[in-house]
C-alpha cells in the first residue's frame, strides 16, 4: 500500500550506511552511550542524592516525559497539534484510580488498562476531526480540554466511595491511592515510573523506525502527496492519536499512584495549553525534547518556587513568550537549538582565539564557553 | 422535568450570551478569512481589558471611561500582536500561525492572574446602569436593556460585517484575501494594510465581548478566556470558518442551549459542556461529507 514512501526511505539510510558506515555507526554507537549512561545515572545515582523534595519532583518529571512524548509524536512527528492533552492524562489518571480502587488487579496491569481505555476514549472523541484540516483536530481538542474539566468537577477523581464515579464526598479519611507492592517509598516509585517512560520512549521508537513512522512523516510533509502515495492518511492518523492517547493514558495511571490523591482542582485547562507550549518548547522533532519539555513542565516550576519563591504565573507568562519565540525563530525547540548555539558559540570563540594562540586556547576557550 | 415556566427567564439570558458568542465567533471568522489565523487568544485578551476596566471604575472613575479604555486596549494588543507576529509567521500555514495566538493567551492570562489575584470572599465584578433597567416584561419575563444589547450586539454586528465585506472596498479586498493571499498581492491590494484592519476589527470585538460578558456571565479569568474563546470556537467551527450566518445561528443556539439546560438538575452541572457537544456533532456531520482540502490549506 504505501511502497512508495518504504522503498524511498528504507533505501535512504542503507545507501548512506553503505557510503559512510563507519562514522554513522560510531556516532550511533556514542549516542546509545550517552543515553544508556544517562539513564543509569538516573535511576542508580539520582535516587540516593536526592531530596524528598526533588524525588517527588523527578517522578513528576518521569511521568510527564511519558505525556510530552506522547503530544510530541502528534505534533512533531505528524503534524497534529492537540490542544487538550491533559484532559487524556486526567481520562488516564481517572480509570487508573478508579480501577485502582475497585479491583486488586496487579498494579501493572491497571497500567495498561488505562491506557487501552484512554486509547479508546481519545481515538473515539478525535476520529471525525481526523478525517478533517488540522485546524479542526485544534479546536475540538481545546473544546475536550474545557469538556473534561467540566465533567471532573462534578465527576471527581475516585476516593475509595462506590459506585461508576467511586467517589464519597463525605469521606473524613482519604485513603490513599495504591501503589506496586516493589515501588511503594518515593524513591522505588520514582525508579518504577523512569523505567516504564522508557518502555514508552521503546514503543515510540520501535514504532518511527518502522512503517506507520514513515507514513507519519509522509502525512507531515502533505496529506495530499501522502494519499496519493497511497497512504490510508486517517487510518494513520488515528493510529498516531491512538498510541499517544496509550502512552498518555498509562502515564495518567502512573501520576495516580504517584500523587495517592488526586484533586481535580489540580488539573486546570491552562496546563493542558500550557503542556503544548512546552513541547513546542522543548522540541517537537526529537525524543530528546520529550525529556527537555517535562524538564520544563515539572523541575523548573519546582526548583524556582523552591529556590526563589517564583509563582506560577511568571512560568504560564515565560511559556507563553517562549511559544510564540520557538514558532517564529527556532522551530525545533530547545532540543534542537541549544547544541546549535553552543556549536555556533565555539564555532565564535575559537575564531576569536584560534588564530592567534593555537590549540591550547581553543581548548580552555570550549571548557569556559561550555556552562554559557 | 421542569415546567415551561421555569424555562423562560433561560431563554432571555441564553439569546443575550448567545448573542456575545455570535459577536465573537463572527470575529474570530473574519480574522480567520482575511489572515488565515484563528485568534485563540480573543478570550485572554478580553478578559485583560475587562480586568483593567474593572480597575478604572473602582478607583472611582466614570464607567464609560473604562468601558472605552477596555475596548481600546484591546484593540491595540490584537493589533499589535497582528503586526509583529503576522509578517513573522506568514506562509506557516493556519495552524502555527493559530497556536502561536496561544503564546499570546498565556503570557495575557498569567499577566491577569498576577495583577488581580482570586482572593476569598470578594470577586471583583463589573455592571452596567443598564442591567437592571427593564425594557419590558412579557408575563413574568422581565428583560433589561444588558440583556437586549448584548442580543442586538450580535446581530448588528453580524449584519454590519457581512455587509461590509459584501458592499465595501476593504471587506471585499479581506474577502479576495480569504481565497489567495499572494494572488491579492499581486493585484496591488496592500495585504499588510488590510491584515491590520482585520487584526484590529477582531481586537475590538473581543474588547465589547470581553466588557459585557463580564457583566452577562462573570468577571473571572478561567471563564473570559476560556468559555468564551471555546463556544465562540464551536460556533465559528461549526459554520466550517467560513459561513458568519452560520457562525451567528450557531452561537445563538449554544447560548440557548447552555441555558436552558440550569433547570434540568440532572444534567445542570454540565451545561458548560454544550460547546463541545455541538461542536462535536457538526464534526461527525462534517467528516461524511468534506472531500479532501487544497494543499495550501493544510497546517
Amino acid at each position: 500500500m504505501s511502497h512508495v514512501i518504504d522503498t524511498a526511505d528504507t533505501a535512504g539510510p542503507k545507501a548512506s550506511v553503505g557510503r559512510r558506515g563507519p562514522a554513522m555507526d560510531r556516532r550511533a554507537l556514542t549516542r546509545a552511550t550517552v543515553i544508556v549512561v544517562l539513564l543509569l545515572l538516573a535511576l542508580f545515582a539520582l535516587p540516593p542524592i536526592m531530596s524528598a523534595y526533588y524525588t517527588i519532583t523527578m517522578i513528576q518529571v518521569a511521568i510527564y516525559s511519558i505525556v510530552t512524548l506522547g503530544l510530541g509524536l502528534l505534533v512533531g512527528r505528524v503534524g497534529l497539534y492537540s490542544l487538550g492533552q491533559l484532559a487524556v492524562l486526567t481520562i488516564g489518571a481517572w480509570v487508573g484510580a478508579r480501577l485502582l480502587f475497585g479491583t486488586s488487579q496487579p498494579y501493572i496491569l491497571v497500567i495498561i488498562e488505562a491506557g487501552l481505555a484512554t486509547m479508546i476514549i481519545g481515538s473515539l472523541i478525535t476520529l471525525p476531526a481526523l478525517r478533517l484540516r488540522g485546524l479542526y483536530l485544534a479546536l475540538i481538542t481545546l473544546m475536550l480540554a474545557g469538556a473534561v474539566a467540566v465533567v471532573l468537577q462534578t465527576l471527581n477523581f475516585p476516593n475509595g466511595g462506590g459506585g461508576f464515579s467511586g467517589y464519597n464526598g463525605s469521606q473524613l479519611h482519604v485513603p490513599q491511592i495504591r501503589r506496586p507492592s516493589f515501588a511503594g517509598t518515593d524513591p522505588a516509585f520514582y525508579r518504577f515510573s523512569v523505567i516504564v517512560a522508557i518502555v514508552m520512549f521503546l514503543l515510540v521508537f520501535a514504532h518511527l523506525r518502522t512503517r506507520p513512522g514513515r507514513a507519519w512523516a509522509a502525512i507531515r510533509q502533505s496529506e495530499p502527496s501522502a494519499l496519493a502515495a497511497g497512504i490510508n492518511t486517517t487510518f494513520y492518523k488515528l493510529w498516531a492519536m491512538a498510541l499517544a492517547s496509550f502512552v498518555t493514558g498509562v502515564a495518567g495511571a502512573l501520576l495516580a499512584g504517584a500523587d495517592r490523591v488526586l484533586f481535580s482542582i489540580d488539573f486546570p485547562i491552562q496546563n493542558s495549553i500550557q503542556l503544548l507550549a512546552v513541547v513546542l518548547m522543548g522540541g517537537a522533532f526529537s525524543l530528546a525534547g520529550a525529556v527537555v519539555a517535562a524538564f520544563l513542565q515539572s523541575l523548573l516550576p519546582s526548583a524556582l518556587y523552591n529556590l526563589w519563591h517564583v509563582q506560577d504565573d511568571w512560568l504560564i507568562i515565560l511559556f507563553g513568550v517562549g511559544v510564540m519565540q520557538v514558532l517564529a525563530t527556532a522551530p525545533g525547540g530547545l532540543a534542537d537549538q541549544f547544541p546549535k548555539d553552543m556549536k555556533r558559540l565555539y564555532g565564535a570563540i575559537r575564531r576569536l582565539f584560534g588564530g592567534s594562540r593555537g590549540a591550547h586556547a581553543v581548548s580552555t576557550a570550549r571548557k569556559g564557553g561550555d556552562p554559557a | 422535568m421542569p415546567s415551561w415556566a421555569e424555562f423562560q427567564p433561560y431563554i432571555v439570558t441564553g439569546l443575550a450570551l448567545g448573542g456575545l458568542y455570535a459577536l465573537s465567533g463572527v470575529g474570530l471568522v473574519v480574522l480567520y478569512r482575511a489572515t488565515g489565523v484563528l485568534n485563540l487568544a480573543f478570550g485572554a485578551v478580553g478578559a485583560m481589558g475587562a480586568f483593567i476596566a474593572y480597575s478604572i471604575i473602582k478607583a472611582g472613575n466614570p464607567g464609560w471611561l473604562g468601558w472605552i479604555t477596555c475596548i481600546l486596549f484591546c484593540g491595540v494588543v490584537t493589533l499589535g500582536y497582528g503586526m509583529v507576529f503576522g509578517p513573522l509567521l506568514a506562509g506557516r500555514g493556519p495552524l502555527v500561525q493559530s497556536v502561536s495566538t496561544l503564546g499570546l493567551a498565556l503570557v495575557l492570562f498569567g499577566a491577569v492572574d498576577l495583577a488581580w489575584p482570586t482572593t476569598a470572599g470578594q470577586s471583583p465584578t463589573i455592571s452596567f446602569p443598564t442591567d437592571s433597567s427593564t425594557v419590558f416584561t412579557v408575563g413574568e419575563l422581565s428583560v433589561s436593556w444588558t440583556q437586549l444589547i448584548a442580543l442586538l450586539l450580535g446581530i448588528v454586528i453580524t449584519a454590519g460585517t457581512g455587509a461590509f465585506l459584501r458592499y465595501s472596498k476593504l471587506g471585499t479586498a479581506m474577502r479576495a484575501m480569504a481565497n489567495d493571499r499572494e494572488i491579492t498581492a499581486t493585484l496591488g491590494v496592500p495585504v499588510r494594510r488590510v491584515e491590520a484592519a482585520a487584526w484590529l476589527g477582531c481586537g475590538l470585538l473581543a474588547g465589547i465581548a470581553g466588557i459585557m460578558l463580564a457583566d452577562i456571565s462573570a468577571l473571572d479569568d478561567t471563564t473570559l478566556v476560556f468559555t468564551v474563546v471555546i463556544s465562540s470556537l464551536a460556533a465559528a467551527l461549526i459554520g466550517r470558518l467560513r459561513s458568519i450566518t452560520v457562525t451567528f445561528v450557531a452561537a445563538l443556539v449554544i447560548g440557548l442551549v447552555h441555558d436552558l439546560v440550569t433547570p434540568i438538575t440532572q444534567i445542570d452541572n454540565y451545561q458548560d459542556m454544550t460547546p463541545f457537544v455541538l461542536a462535536a456533532i457538526a464534526l461527525l456531520v462534517m467528516s461524511r461529507t468534506q472531500v479532501m482540502t487544497r494543499s495550501r490549506e493544510e497546517g
